[in-house]
C-alpha cells in the first residue's frame, strides 16, 4: 500500500481525477497548495517593474493504492499531467503503514 | 408730526424713540424690562421705521424693510442693535442706492445703533456660505414695511431645503465654537448673558435649529415651553438692566452689576451677598434648563439632506411622506443621501416605499436623464451601497425598479458551492467590490489599485446587479442574463458604449474564472484568446474583479489565496498580451469585423482607400474605435501631405479627446505632445499607431486643467482653433516646442511640489516579446511635458515611435512605446546608451531641455 501524492498543474486536476478513475482508483484528496521546483518560480513584469513569482499556485492530489496498482497509478497520472514545460509537477510515493476507516474503526486491507 | 404734510419731522422721531426707550430702561430699573418690555420697545422702532419708509421716495424696484436676528424675534433691550436686511427686487442701481440713503441717514441721526444688510431677491438664489451668521439671522426675518408679497417671495426662497441644511450645519458649529470659548459650561461665575452656554444665544439657537429642521419641535410640553419661557423672561430682565445701568450693549453680568441687578429685581436678603446668591441660583436654574433643551434639540432634530429628505436620529426619512409616495423618481435620492451621509435608511421611510411601491412601474422611478443619471452615479461603488441595495431589495424597491432582480429573489440553487440565494450572492459582489476600496492586504490591494484604475465603476456595478438574473431558470444563464439585462437597458437608454460594456462582462462573467482555475494559463495562446476576448484593458480589469467578488460572494472559503493568485497572475499574462504583444498582430482582411467594416462603410469612402488605412494597423486599433471612428479617420487622412495635420477635437464627459492624423517624420510625437502639454493639458490617456504607409494616427485624452478650451469657446481666439493652429505649426516644424512648454513648466503652477511623494522611475525593456520592435515601459511620477520629454530623447536616439500607449494610474504614468532603429530592434549598446539618458532626464525633474 503507498500513498502517491502529485503536485500538477491547476488545470490538470480534472485529466489526473479522470485517469485514476480509469483504474477504479476513486478515493482521493486534492489540495491547493502554493510551491516551486528546481527553477525557483519565474521573473514577471507588471507595468515596467520586474518581480519574481516564487511560489506557483499547483493542485495537490493524493491517493492510497495497493502496491499491484502503483506503476500504472504513477504512469496514468504523469500522462496526464504531463505539457512537456518546466513546472508540470511531481510525483511521491511514499509506503504507507496501516490503515484504518474512521466510521467502523476497521483496519483496511488494500 | 406735522400735521399739514403727514410728515413726521426728525426731531418728533428722535423724541418718539427716547421716549420709548426711556420707558424700556424705567421699566428694567424696576425688573420688568423682560419679554413684553422688550418686545414693546420693538413694537415702537417698527412704527418709527413703518413711518419713515412711508415718507421716503419709493425706489424703482420694490424694497422691503426687514427686522432680523434679535430685532425679528423683537428682543430689542434698550441700546441692542437694530438688524435689518433691506430688499430689493431687483439690481440696485441709483434710485435704490437714494433709498438706501433717505432711510438709513434718519436713522443714524436718531442715534439708533442699526445694523443692515442690502440685497436683491435674486442674491439667494445661492447659499451665502461664506456668511454664516447673516443668514441665521433671517431665520429670524419679520417684516416691518413693504410688500407682504414680495417678502412671501423672500421667505419662499429662504425655505430652501439647501439653505436649511447650510444653516442647520452653520448654527451647530458656530454654537459648538461659542459654548468653547466659555469652555463649554453655563456655570460662569460672570456670565454673558447673551454669549455663555444656557444663555439667550442658546434659546435663539433652539429655534433656529427648529424652524431648519423640522418645525413640530417648537410645540415642546406644557412645562418645558413654560420653562423656556420664564428663563427668556429672566435673562431679557437682566440684559435690559444691564444695559440701562451700562447704557451701551453690555451684557456681562460681573459681580459689581450682579448686585445692582438683584437689588433691581428685588430679590430678598438683607446683605448684598445673599441678594446675589439668589439671582445667580435663579440664573443657574434657567441656563440649566435652556442647555438642557438645546441638547435635545440637537441631538433629535432631523438635518435636511435634500428635498423632502432629512436626516434623524432613525436615519434618512422623507419629510413628507405624502408628498414622497407621490413621486417615486425621487426615492433613489433618499439612499442616495443615506450612502453619502453615512446613515441608514429610516424604517419608517421604507415601510412607506413598501406601501406604495407596488403602485408604480418599473419605468416611473426614471423618467428623466436626470434621474437615470442619477442612478449611474448611486451605483458608485462605495462604502453604503451593499447595505442601501439590501435596504432596496427589503422593502420591495430594487424588484420594482428591476423585475429582472425580482425574477432571482429568495431563489435557491442547490449545489456544493453556493451559501446564499442568488439575490443575496448577487448583492455580496456588489459589497465585496465596495470592500475592495478599503483593501489592506497587499494581496487584495492589487485589485484594489484595477478598481481605482476604472473610468466607470458604475458600470461594473450595474453587470453585477444583473450577471446571475438568468438563474432564474436552470440552464445555462449567461445569455439569458444578457437577455433579460437587455430590458432593463433598454428602459434606462443606457447609451450604446455604456450598453456594451455591461452586456460584454454578463455574457462573460464566468470567462476568466474558467480560463484561470481550468485552462493551462501557461500557453501563450490561452493568454492570447482571453486578450482577443477583452480587447482592453479596462475590460480586463473589469471581467478579472468581477470573478474575484463573484468567486468571493460564493462562500466564505471560496476565494482562497490560492485561487486570487491564479487570477492575479493570469491579469497580469493578460495584461501583458494587450499592452506589449499587440504590436505583431496586424489587421487582416478575413479577420472577423473586418468585412463587415468594409460592407458597411459610407460611400464617399472606397474599398481601396479602408484597405490602405487599416494596412499595417495592430487589431487593438478595431477594439479601441468604433466603426463610425474608424471612417472618420479614414477621412482625416485623406490627401494629407507631409508636414500637414488634420486634427479633431471633441469633449467626452470629463476628458477631452484629441485625434491627429499625419504623416511621420522624426520628433512628431515628441511635438505633438509638447504643444498640448504647453496649453496646460494633462494627457491621461492615449494611443500612437503608425499604419504601413507612414501614416500616424494620434488620439490622446487629456483633462483641460485649466479650462482653456471651455474658457476660449466661441470667443475670437477660439480655443481650440488656436491649439490645431499650433499642432500644424509644431509638426511643420515652425514652432519651437520645448520653449513653449519651459514657459508653462517652470510657471509655480507645474514645478514639481516640495513636499509631493516622488514616485521612483523605472524603465523596462523588452527585446524578446515583440518580433519587431523594441519595447520601452516606462513608469514615471506623472507631470506637465513628460511625453514630451520621453518622447524627445528617444528620437534623439535617432529611434523611430511607432506604438504608443499612454495610461495613468493617480500620480503615476504608465507609459509604452513601442520603438525601432533603422527599421530594427535596437543594438544592445545604444539600448543601453539611451536607457541612461531617460533616466537621467526621469531622475532631474526641473530639467526643461
Amino acid at each position: 500500500m503507498k500513498l502517491i501524492k502529485s503536485i500538477v498543474r491547476p488545470n490538470k486536476v480534472e485529466d489526473v481525477k479522470d485517469a485514476l478513475g480509469k483504474l477504479n482508483i476513486a478515493g482521493m484528496t486534492v489540495t491547493e497548495v502554493r510551491g516551486h521546483g528546481k527553477q525557483k518560480g519565474h521573473p514577471a513584469v507588471y507595468r515596467g517593474k520586474e518581480y519574481n513569482v516564487t511560489l506557483l499556485p499547483k493542485m495537490e492530489i493524493e491517493c492510497v493504492v495497493p502496491d499491484g496498482l502503483v506503476d500504472d497509478a504513477i504512469r496514468a497520472i504523469i500522462e496526464a499531467a504531463r505539457t512537456g514545460e518546466i513546472g508540470d509537477g511531481r510525483v511521491f510515493v511514499i509506503p504507507v503503514l496501516q490503515s484504518y476507516r474512521i466510521r467502523t474503526g476497521e483496519q483496511d486491507t488494500m | 408730526m406735522d400735521t399739514s404734510t403727514g410728515r413726521t419731522d426728525q426731531s418728533a422721531r428722535q423724541r418718539l424713540l427716547d421716549s420709548a426707550r426711556r420707558e424700556l430702561i424705567d421699566d428694567a430699573r424696576r425688573g420688568r424690562g423682560g419679554r413684553m418690555g422688550v418686545e414693546r420697545y420693538a413694537g415702537r422702532v417698527d412704527a418709527v421705521l413703518t413711518s419713515l419708509y412711508a415718507e421716503t421716495p419709493p425706489p424703482a424696484r420694490s424694497a422691503l424693510v426687514v427686522a432680523v436676528g434679535g430685532y425679528g424675534r423683537r428682543h430689542l433691550c434698550p441700546y441692542s442693535d437694530v438688524d435689518l436686511l433691506i430688499l430689493f427686487d431687483g439690481p440696485i442701481g441709483p434710485p435704490e442706492e437714494r433709498f438706501l440713503r433717505d432711510l438709513l441717514h434718519p436713522l443714524w441721526d436718531v442715534a439708533l445703533t442699526v445694523s443692515q444688510q442690502v440685497r436683491e431677491l435674486s442674491d439667494f438664489d445661492r447659499v451665502e456660505t461664506d456668511n454664516a451668521e447673516f443668514l441665521l439671522a433671517l431665520t429670524d426675518a419679520r417684516l416691518v414695511a413693504g410688500e407682504r408679497a414680495l417678502f412671501q417671495r423672500f421667505t419662499a426662497a429662504f425655505r430652501r431645503w439647501d439653505i436649511q441644511a447650510f444653516l442647520f450645519d452653520a448654527i451647530l458649529r458656530l454654537t459648538e465654537e461659542r459654548h468653547a470659548r466659555f469652555n463649554d459650561t453655563f456655570y460662569q461665575l460672570e456670565p454673558d448673558v447673551k454669549e455663555a452656554p444656557g444663555a439667550l444665544r442658546d434659546l435663539s439657537a433652539i429655534r433656529t435649529i427648529a424652524r431648519a429642521t423640522d418645525p413640530g419641535m417648537l410645540a415642546v410640553p406644557a412645562p418645558v415651553r413654560a420653562r423656556l419661557d420664564d428663563a427668556e423672561d429672566f435673562l431679557l430682565r437682566v440684559r435690559s438692566i444691564l444695559h440701562a445701568e451700562t447704557q451701551r450693549n453690555h451684557n456681562g453680568l460681573s459681580h459689581e452689576l450682579q448686585e445692582k441687578v438683584s437689588q433691581l429685581v428685588g430679590y430678598p436678603g438683607a446683605q448684598p451677598r445673599h441678594r446675589v446668591e439668589s439671582l445667580m441660583a435663579d440664573y443657574f436654574r434657567h441656563a440649566r434648563a435652556v442647555s438642557r433643551a438645546l441638547d435635545w434639540t440637537r441631538m433629535t432634530s432631523p438635518a435636511p439632506a435634500g428635498p423632502n429628505v432629512k436626516r434623524s436620529r432613525d436615519g434618512v426619512d422623507f419629510v413628507d411622506v405624502q408628498q414622497a409616495a407621490r413621486h417615486p423618481e425621487a426615492w433613489l435620492d433618499l439612499f442616495q443621501t443615506a450612502i453619502t451621509t453615512g446613515a441608514p435608511v429610516a424604517n419608517a421611510a421604507l415601510t412607506a416605499i413598501q406601501h406604495h411601491v407596488s403602485r408604480y412601474a418599473a419605468e416611473e422611478f426614471f423618467p428623466s436623464d436626470q434621474a437615470r443619471r442619477a442612478l449611474l452615479t448611486f451605483l458608485q461603488p462605495r462604502n453604503g451601497l451593499y447595505a442601501r441595495l439590501s435596504e432596496m431589495h427589503d422593502c420591495g424597491l430594487l424588484g420594482r425598479m428591476f423585475p429582472e432582480f425580482e425574477a432571482i429573489s429568495g431563489r435557491v440553487i442547490r449545489d456544493f458551492y453556493h451559501k446564499y440565494t442568488v439575490d443575496e450572492h448577487t448583492l455580496l459582489t456588489i459589497r465585496n467590490l465596495e470592500r475592495l476600496a478599503s483593501a489592506t492586504t497587499p494581496s487584495r490591494q492589487r485589485f484594489a489599485g484595477l478598481l481605482a484604475d476604472l473610468d466607470t465603476p458604475e458600470l461594473l456595478v450595474a453587470a453585477l446587479l444583473f450577471h446571475d438574473v438568468g438563474k432564474w431558470r436552470d440552464d445555462d444563464h449567461a445569455e439569458e442574463s444578457v437577455r433579460m439585462a437587455q430590458q432593463a437597458l433598454d428602459r434606462l437608454r443606457m447609451p450604446d458604449d455604456a450598453r456594451d460594456l455591461i452586456e460584454f462582462l454578463i455574457k462573460h462573467h464566468l470567462r476568466v474564472s474558467i480560463v484561470a482555475f481550468r485552462r493551462d494559463t501557461e500557453d501563450p495562446e490561452v493568454v492570447r484568446q482571453l486578450a482577443e476576448l477583452v480587447g482592453t484593458e479596462d475590460r480586463l480589469k473589469m471581467l478579472c474583479l468581477l470573478t474575484l467578488v463573484d468567486i468571493e460572494a460564493v462562500s466564505l472559503d471560496t476565494l482562497t489565496p490560492w485561487r486570487e493568485e491564479l487570477l492575479w497572475q493570469l491579469y497580469v499574462d493578460t495584461y501583458n498580451q494587450l499592452t506589449l504583444r499587440y504590436s505583431d498582430e496586424l489587421i487582416e482582411r478575413n479577420q472577423s469585423g473586418v468585412s463587415n467594416l468594409f460592407a458597411t462603410r459610407p460611400r464617399d469612402i472606397s474599398e481601396r482607400e479602408l484597405s490602405t488605412f487599416l494596412e499595417g494597423l495592430p487589431r487593438r486599433y478595431l477594439r479601441l474605435v468604433g466603426r463610425e471612428a474608424i471612417y472618420h479617420h479614414v477621412r482625416l487622412s485623406r490627401d494629407i501631405q507631409p508636414l500637414q495635420v488634420h486634427a479633431s477635437l471633441e469633449q467626452k464627459g470629463g476628458l477631452w479627446e484629441l485625434t491627429v492624423v499625419t504623416l511621420d517624420h522624426p520628433f512628431l510625437f515628441s511635438n505633438i505632445c509638447g504643444t498640448l502639454s504647453s496649453f496646460g493639458m494633462d494627457i491621461v490617456k492615449g494611443h500612437a499607431m503608425t499604419n504601413g504607409h507612414g501614416l500616424v494616427l494620434d488620439i490622446f485624452q487629456f483633462v483641460d486643467r485649466e479650462r482653456f478650451l471651455e474658457l476660449n469657446a466661441g470667443t475670437q481666439a477660439n480655443g481650440r482653433a488656436l491649439l490645431e493652429h499650433e499642432l500644424t505649426e509644431a509638426v511643420a516644424g515652425r514652432s519651437d516646442v520645448a520653449a513653449r512648454l519651459r514657459a508653462r513648466e517652470t510657471g509655480v503652477l507645474h514645478r514639481p511640489s516640495a513636499v509631493a511623494t516622488r514616485i521612483a522611475p523605472t524603465i523596462h525593456v523588452d527585446q524578446h516579446t515583440s518580433r519587431r520592435y523594441t519595447i520601452l515601459e516606462i513608469v514615471a511620477g506623472n507631470r506637465l511635458g513628460l511625453l514630451h520629454r520621453i518622447s524627445r530623447v528617444i528620437s534623439r536616439h535617432a529611434c523611430d515611435v511607432h506604438l504608443v500607449l499612454i495610461a495613468t494610474q493617480g500620480q503615476t504614468a504608465i507609459d509604452v512605446f513601442h520603438i525601432t532603429r533603422q527599421g530594427a530592434k535596437l543594438p544592445e549598446a545604444e539600448q543601453a546608451a539611451l536607457i541612461a539618458d531617460l533616466h537621467d532626464m526621469l531622475e532631474e525633474p526641473d530639467e526643461v531641455d
